[in-house]
């Protein structure tokens, strides 16, 4: 008999539950997202996907439930410390620094810089210049690749949409996280440059990374994502391949119409 | 010496000491994007632990009634007013750093401004009430012994060292990763946090850092003048390092000393030549708060910016591998 051997979860969600006033948006919703793989997260508008992104990475505290990150409770903790355990989030709409550079975008990114402590920047120059050096090499590396390099020194606000999204991406790369969230990357983004930038995903998770994307575009979940969690009315209501959730009869009423 | 230099001379004084103040505002509103309306607050309370720390005891009689009267040596003074403005500062951002978004915290400060001020004036054991402090010994001028006119340049050496050494602090961590976390922080708080940084940390450290900026040009003044009371941090006050910071251009320290030029000196006290016409004495005091006024609506409309603005980081590259990466097989770098 072939063994079959199956990524361990690295995020993992458990009975997770958040309300507004009287209106449930997260209701009771488990799932897991395994390491090196990448896991869409689809769902009619107001079926809970966007809370669910911010109830992971902090933005939303919960009611009840669990979120576990590498086998670290991270329920309800603050956003920066959620992040420094090594979940890094992006915006649904693209949320850059507008009035820092495109390279400067990248280098606030890495964690617990030398340099932050308002001391040792003043005391220890050497030492923090070292390390920017290193930081620089890494930014100009992810820049290189997502083609943003000519714009290195643009302020990030007079980036177009689609750029916009790519420096997101590459300035959450740029601090080494576990799991990337991806809140509707494709969103506002040309037909080409969103083939680029699923080829981007793909090839990353090839070389580890793990993502939880939303995502409205169908083909893309289906052609980048090994697994897929559909949303509605705040609770999960089918899980699985994008391929198979296209035959379920719940997934085909509520989302995919038809 | 002329009268025309003592004036001068006072005037650079001042120009050092809003340099300085500036500096403060800069790295709290200009960097880091928090709204501190009461900032004169915290000159203040460097000013008067500054004073109190270099009096003599006071005997509790008419114009004696203050705290401490440690009857310390320059530059402690200075230094315990900048402690005692980090103090406050660290009070006031638990309460308005924590949840508080910037337009609240900035009616927080309006209130902590009002609050201070009233209690200053009210309760006359700590600092001698509406009357306030006098008689603060000059920095130095027990060993010096000069009168006052010839006092003036040794008050300005010391004055230009501390703004020398205040301009090189502030920009070491303007251009430091501290300082780009707190620009950041200005530009999306939400962003930054997503990003692994303790935003109400980054913001707790540039609003003290601020307010010992504060606390120091406070301690400087009271040293000067050698007196300081209540009528000496009005809103009026608030309101000209705010201009010179906003004219001169938020987040450049060169452009706050620009602004510091402009607003103060040349505004503030340029329009004191002004004649008085007879039967209006207060005239020339009116125009010079429209003038700074009209200054400020025009910078707003025509320069936002600010005359010298934030300066574009650009890195040197040199050295570091570039090109040929884009579309290669590697992802992650290594």
């Amino acid at each position: 008999m072939a063994i079959v051997s199956f990524p361990s979860s690295i995020l993992k969600v458990t009975n997770l539950a958040k309300s507004f006033g009287g209106v449930k948006a997260i209701n009771d919703v488990s799932f897991i997202v395994r390491e090196g793989t990448v896991t869409g997260l689809i769902g009619p508008n107001g079926a809970g996907k966007s809370s669910v992104v911010n109830a992971i990475s902090g933005f939303t505290r919960v009611d009840r439930g669990v979120v576990e990150l590498a086998g670290h409770d991270i329920t309800n903790q603050a956003p920066h410390r959620i992040a420094a355990r090594g979940l890094i989030r992006s915006f649904q709409i693209a949320r850059e620094l507008q009035k820092l550079t495109v390279l400067e975008n990248m280098m606030v990114a890495p964690f617990q810089q030398l340099g932050e402590s308002p001391w040792r920047a003043l005391i220890s120059r050497r030492a923090v210049m070292r390390e920017e050096r290193e930081h620089l090499a890494a930014a100009v590396d992810w820049l290189q690749m997502f083609n943003l390099f000519p714009l290195r020194d643009e302020y990030a606000g007079n980036l177009s949409g689609g750029q916009k999204k790519l420096l997101e991406l590459a300035r959450a790369l740029m601090a080494k996280p576990k799991v990337v969230l991806l809140d509707e990357p494709m969103a506002g983004v040309n037909p080409t440059l969103a083939k680029t930038l699923q080829g981007y995903i793909s090839r990353l998770r090839d070389q580890g990374v793990t993502f939880l994307l939303i995502e409205h575009n169908l083909s893309v979940v289906e052609a980048i994502c090994d697994h897929v969690v559909v949303l509605a009315e705040g609770a999960v209501l089918a899980e699985g391949q994008m391929n198979e959730l296209r035959e379920t009869e719940e997934v085909i009423s509520a989302y995919l119409g038809g | 010496m002329s009268s025309l230099v003592f004036y001068l001379l006072t005037v650079a004084i001042f120009f050092c000491i809003y340099c300085i103040y500036g500096w403060g505002l800069n790295l709290q509103f200009g960097l880091t994007g928090i709204l501190d309306f009461t900032y004169i607050t915290f000159v203040a309370i460097g000013a008067y632990f500054a004073g109190v720390a270099a009096l003599q005891p006071g005997n509790g009689g008419i114009g004696g009634q203050y705290i401490l009267g440690w009857h310390l040596p320059f530059p402690i003074p200075p230094i315990i007013g900048g402690i005692a403005a980090a103090v406050l500062a660290i009070l006031v951002g638990y309460v308005g750093l924590k949840r508080l978004r910037s337009d609240y915290l900035a009616i927080v400060t309006v209130s902590v401004g009002q609050i201070v001020w009233t209690l200053i004036g009210n309760i006359t054991p700590l600092f001698n009430g509406w009357d306030g402090l006098a008689g603060v010994p000059q920095p130095f001028n027990s060993v010096f012994q000069l009168d006052f006119n010839h006092y003036q340049w040794v008050f300005l050496v010391i004055c230009v060292l501390f703004a020398a050494l205040g301009f090189l602090i502030i920009e070491r961590l303007t251009h430091s990763p501290f300082g780009r976390v707190l620009r950041a922080i200005r530009e999306d708080e939400d962003v930054a946090a997503a990003l692994g940084k303790n935003v109400f940390r980054y913001k707790m450290m540039a609003f003290v850092i601020g307010s010992i900026y504060a606390g120091v040009g406070g301690a400087l003044t009271i040293a000067y003048i050698g007196a300081f009371n209540p009528s000496g941090f009005t809103t009026m006050e608030t309101f000209i390092i705010w201009a010179a910071m906003l004219v001169g251009g938020s987040g450049n320290n060169r452009g706050m000393i620009l602004g510091a030029f402009l607003v103060p000196v040349l505004f503030n006290e340029g329009t004191r030549f002004l004649p008085s016409p007879p039967g209006n004495p207060l005239l020339a005091e009116s125009i010079r708060g429209m003038a700074i006024g009209l200054l400020l609506i025009f910078a707003a409309r025509y320069r936002p910016q600010g005359i010298l603005p934030e300066r574009k980081t650009v890195f040197r590259l040199d050295g570091l591998p570039q090109g040929g990466e884009a579309g290669g097989d590697r992802l992650v770098p290594q």
